[in-house]
């Protein structure tokens, strides 16, 4: 396979699952949107939870994550997914390794950090 | 020909297995084209025992000129400040160290132990560790923050965990060739030469750093380690991408986060669990900035750039 068969052919996947996270958020999964992760322990704690899940269990990864699909604001900060280190811009991808899923641009999560 | 002595408290010896392998100048250079004579060293010194001890008064007495005084690892003052804890060639190190520097023209700190206490005086620091001119941040260390050395110079300070040997070497040959004076140091007592870049300068990953691409596991070959990995890269003041180790490489480009070694604080957050390789966040923002940036700017430029990352920067090209 080449390289654009590969992307293409992974492209396609992530859109798939993209719009399984989008429907399930837009069906009203209550997510965990607080308290955001504002503190080391914070952090260290949903990571732990987030390690304890099937790599498959999708839902749960939202609900444990606090996805939105708007982003959350905090004072004039705005968390979006886009400005967040662990998100691929050009592949729309949350790379946590906790999490590593699709996701939009202007969706949000408590593990925000810049 | 210039005297040198190098001796060992509170240390692991990292340092001077440092110095034993270096190249620019080496060791042997120092003696054979530099003119410096090594007196004794805890690796290399031949004299032991009685012998010692009457060389190391006769440099006090100043029957033997001591030009340069190394000293590596802490000053360990335990227990009850008498120093006992480190005992050398008769009596406690502490005493050794104080009447040495007093006689030496100029007096070198080897690595974060010997300058600012390291991880010895790591909290609760049981051995009551200090540098020898400062404690961490703190200006004063075992000989006090006026001391100065016999030509007017404060202890020289080359920190690191260990000090590249480079870093060691080209040092004593300033020092031991006259041009001690020439060094422009900074508030720590770094030599500005070394001290005064910082770690990320010359970093392979200052292109990830720039567009805001983190690595998220030690090793990946693309992406910053400072925005997830806890790398102290950006607010480090050392040479470490200038000048490679083993001339080939450094931690940043094999994947390894830099621990800020040259920096007073070493070890950051004395060493709490989940504090090391971990950047430490409030409220999303790194706790420490790179240097001379602050957190509205930060938040500012980050968003900017990420978003305006080109997509090579997300993928691996350093391809093999």
């Amino acid at each position: 396979m080449t390289d654009s068969s590969i992307k293409t052919s992974q492209a396609a996947n992530d859109e798939s699952l993209r719009d399984q996270l989008r429907a399930l958020l837009k069906d009203g999964l209550e997510t965990e949107v607080e308290p955001r992760a504002y503190t080391h322990e914070q952090v260290l704690d949903i990571v732990a939870r987030l390690q304890q899940l099937e790599e498959s269990n999708l839902e749960e990864k939202l609900k444990t994550a606090g996805f939105t699909l708007t982003p959350y604001r905090h004072e004039d900060d705005e968390q979006a997914c886009e400005t967040c280190m662990y998100y691929q811009l050009h592949r729309k991808f949350c790379e946590l390794p906790e999490l590593m899923l699709p996701a939009e641009p202007q969706w949000s999560c408590r593990l925000w950090r810049i | 020909m210039a005297n040198l002595l190098w001796l060992q408290g509170g240390a692991c010896s990292g340092n001077t297995m440092s110095f034993l392998n270096a190249e620019e100048p080496s060791a042997c250079d120092l003696v054979t084209d530099f003119g410096i004579n090594v007196l004794w060293h805890p690796s290399l010194g031949m004299e032991l025992g009685d012998n010692l001890q009457q060389m190391l008064k006769d440099c006090i007495s100043g029957s033997i000129k001591l030009d340069i005084f190394v000293f590596e690892g802490t000053v360990v003052n335990a227990p009850n400040g008498t120093g006992e804890w480190n005992r050398f060639a008769g009596r406690p190190m502490k005493e050794w160290v104080r009447e040495l520097s007093n006689v030496a023209d100029i007096v070198v700190a080897i690595g974060d132990c010997a300058t600012w206490g390291g991880i010895p005086a790591t909290a609760p620091n049981p051995s009551d560790s200090e540098g020898l001119q400062f404690l961490k941040r703190d200006h004063g260390g075992f000989l006090g923050k006026d001391f100065k050395a016999k030509i007017g110079l404060p202890v020289i300070n080359i920190p690191g965990c260990p000090a590249h040997p480079d870093w060691v070497t080209q040092i004593l040959v300033a020092v031991a060739t006259g041009h001690a004076g020439d060094l422009a140091i900074d508030e720590f007592q770094r030599p500005k030469t070394f001290f005064q870049s910082f770690t990320q300068t010359g970093c392979t990953r200052n292109m990830h750093f720039a567009y805001k691409v983190s690595a998220t596991e030690f090793g990946q070959r693309r992406g910053c380690l400072f925005y997830d990995l806890g790398c102290r890269g950006p607010m480090t003041h050392s040479p470490c991408n200038r000048i490679l180790w083993n001339r080939q490489s450094s931690k940043t480009r094999a994947g390894m986060p830099c621990l800020g070694c040259t920096e007073p604080e070493f070890p950051f957050f004395d060493l709490a669990p989940g504090t090391v390789f971990k950047t430490q966040t409030v409220m999303g923002v790194p706790k420490d900035l790179p240097a001379g940036v602050d957190k509205k700017g930060y938040i500012k430029l980050t968003a900017a750039a990420k978003t305006a990352a080109p997509a090579w920067a997300e993928e691996d090209i350093f391809t093999v």
